[in-house]
């Protein structure tokens, strides 16, 4: 089975990852531009940062036959500084307009500050702008007064709920945010978000539609594999394949989709100008290995 | 009648782009013309959605027209968007020549893999293109194939711009990632003892490893070559496969000294097919990747 995972921060990841999750079936993926587990203190490392998402990590990716996308944005934690926050607004034009950007995100709210509103506010009014849909971050702490909130301001700038995704859903947040049209996605985290038993059950409860499986995977304790591990799960305890591939697969294609940016005959069928500028080149496997996956005989040897 | 790079890029769009895409950069092209940064900055971004990102379908005569209106310009592996790109950077204003350098290291700083593969091919249709020198041995760090290969390959702005230190270490990286050396144009002209000894090094690193030795290194380090370089030589002219024997037959015939005529001596055969032309370069190097 094919499987997308639409929020990993692949960037904080290594090689072994994005081999293991070819093997798994992970044909696409999208990195959600985030904090990086300490503040950044000055616009060079955001510019720096958005680069690589639209850059060379599209390009490490492609090595392993996996296609990265991205979106663009101001995170709600480093929204609290203002000063960076308004050179951030500054620099987002030059990259919202490229290829592989399919949505503005991830914003919303971490401690539901003044700050945080203001800056998810502007953004929302940039994607329209730029007719892009939204990835919306939920917060860790009173979540769900932050997921309701952050429903009633994008209501308030009139964006329809089918542009955006709530991401970081739970068995309290997701009635909500599926009544109301939005697209739900649940991120399969060891020890905080969301475990894949408690996943099956949700997709058993609410059905597959508008429901969306991701990893979140960055550079804490988490997990690559999580959304081909919980598609996985659910065909083992009886979940219909059809809701499987839905949930893990298709609703990310069409909630994304929606960019004009995201499409599956990029990497079933890739023209040819992408074959050649990204699969190609093939510096991340140094010396001219074809990509591979190491059978166990071979890893005491290093060619 | 000779055209100007500007004339041509716009016939080869004109040709091709749906007549909405082609409203679309007429608007942006005269928004950029007045130094509105924003609009050049979004349409550069957009232009593969507005006018696609199919392969220039260009003729002989194109291809003609274009080295006479720029020479070194070998447009044959351009796209469409790459074009429409080229003319939005073309109309930006450049009297002011540090602003205008300013902008395009913005470009630059901020680029996704197409746009920088299309910022390096552009430069040499730019004005300034002096300022630019730093910008190349900066991209030729690079370690994306096809960026480098922007710049290495089919760009005449490395042979004319590039300090011999940068020119040496762009044609042993291309080795060493396994980008070929012949569209680099400047090749024959720009060989140097220097870097004929890096190449020497870096074939002996090979062998040590237990690598092959890319064959096109023959042809910029034999117009050097010293004992130890023609002792390599003439061993693979013994005992190597027959793509490495030609590639030394044709880099011994063009150093025309009398140690290689030697080695030449010991298979008439091949020397014989390397004197003629009937083996060249650019076969090699296609027969090679």
């Amino acid at each position: 089975m094919k499987f997308i995972d639409p929020h990993i921060h692949v960037t904080s990841r290594t090689t072994d990852d994005y081999e293991a999750m070819a093997k798994a079936g992970v044909a696409a993926i999208i990195e959600p531009a985030f904090w990086l587990g300490q503040p950044r203190t000055n616009v060079g490392s955001f510019q720096d940062y958005f680069s690589s998402l639209v850059g060379f990590e599209k390009f490490r990716a492609a090595q392993f036959g996996i296609r990265h996308y991205c979106t663009i944005g101001l995170n709600s934690k480093e929204a609290n500084n203002e000063a960076l926050a308004e050179q951030v607004m500054e620099i987002m034009p030059l990259f919202l307009a490229k290829e592989n950007v399919v949505a503005v995100g991830e914003i919303g709210f971490d401690d539901m500050t003044a700050l945080e509103e203001k800056y998810l506010r502007l953004q929302l009014e940039m994607a329209k702008e730029v007719d892009l849909p939204v990835l919306i971050h939920t917060p860790h702490r009173n979540k769900k007064q932050g997921t309701y909130r952050s429903m009633d301001i994008i209501e308030e700038h009139e964006i329809p709920p089918h542009l955006v995704v709530i991401d970081h859903n739970n068995e309290e947040t997701c009635e909500e945010v599926l009544r109301r049209g939005y697209w739900a996605a649940f991120t399969i985290y060891p020890k905080t978000k969301m475990g894949n038993e408690r996943m099956v059950e949700i997709v058993k409860k609410y059905g597959p539609e508008r429901i969306i499986v991701d990893s979140s995977a960055d550079w804490g304790v988490s997990d690559p594999l999580a959304v081909p591990k919980t598609g996985n799960l659910m065909l083992e305890r009886g979940v219909p394949e059809e809701h499987v591939e839905l949930t893990c697969y298709k609703n990310a294609l069409a909630a994304y989709g929606q960019s004009g940016q995201f499409e599956e005959s990029d990497w079933l069928n890739p023209e040819p100008i992408d074959q050649r500028t990204l699969f190609e080149g093939n510096s991340v496997l140094r010396g001219g290995q074809t990509p591979r996956v190491d059978k166990p005989e071979d890893d005491r040897i290093i060619q | 009648m000779s055209y100007t790079p500007v004339q041509l890029l716009e016939n080869w769009i004109l040709r091709q782009a749906s007549d909405a895409g082609q409203a679309w950069l007429d608007t942006q092209r005269e928004a950029v013309a007045t130094s509105d940064l924003k609009s050049l900055y979004m349409a550069f971004g957009f232009a593969p959605r507005k006018v696609g990102k199919a392969d220039l379908q260009l003729t002989e005569r194109d291809l003609n027209d274009a080295a006479e209106a720029r020479p070194g310009w070998m447009p044959h592996a351009w796209t469409i968007d790459q074009a429409a790109r080229v003319l939005l950077l073309m109309s930006l204003p450049s009297e002011d020549d540090a602003a205008f350098h300013a902008t395009l290291e913005k470009l630059f700083q901020t680029a996704e893999i197409r746009e920088q593969i299309c910022l390096y091919q552009a430069l040499q249709l730019l004005p300034h293109q002096e300022l630019f020198d730093d910008r190349l041995s900066e991209g030729i760090r690079t370690n994306i194939k096809s960026i480098f290969e922007s710049i290495a390959h089919n760009n005449p702005l490395p042979m004319e711009l590039m300090s011999e230190q940068a020119w040496n270490q762009m044609v042993l990286k291309a080795l060493f990632i396994g980008a070929a050396l012949d569209p680099i144009e400047g090749l024959d002209r720009r060989v140097n003892p220097d870097l004929a000894r890096m190449l020497i090094d870096f074939a002996h690193e090979r062998r040590a490893a237990k690598r092959p030795i890319p064959v096109e290194l023959w042809r910029v380090a034999a117009p050097f070559a010293d004992e130890v370089a023609l002792e390599d030589m003439r061993a693979l002219f013994a005992s190597g496969e027959q793509l490495e024997q030609s590639a030394i037959a044709l880099a011994l015939v063009s150093t025309a000294c009398d140690e290689a005529d030697v080695i030449l001596k010991t298979n008439p055969e091949i020397a014989k097919r390397a004197e003629s032309g009937e083996i060249t370069w650019r076969e090699i190097a296609q027969q090679a990747y």
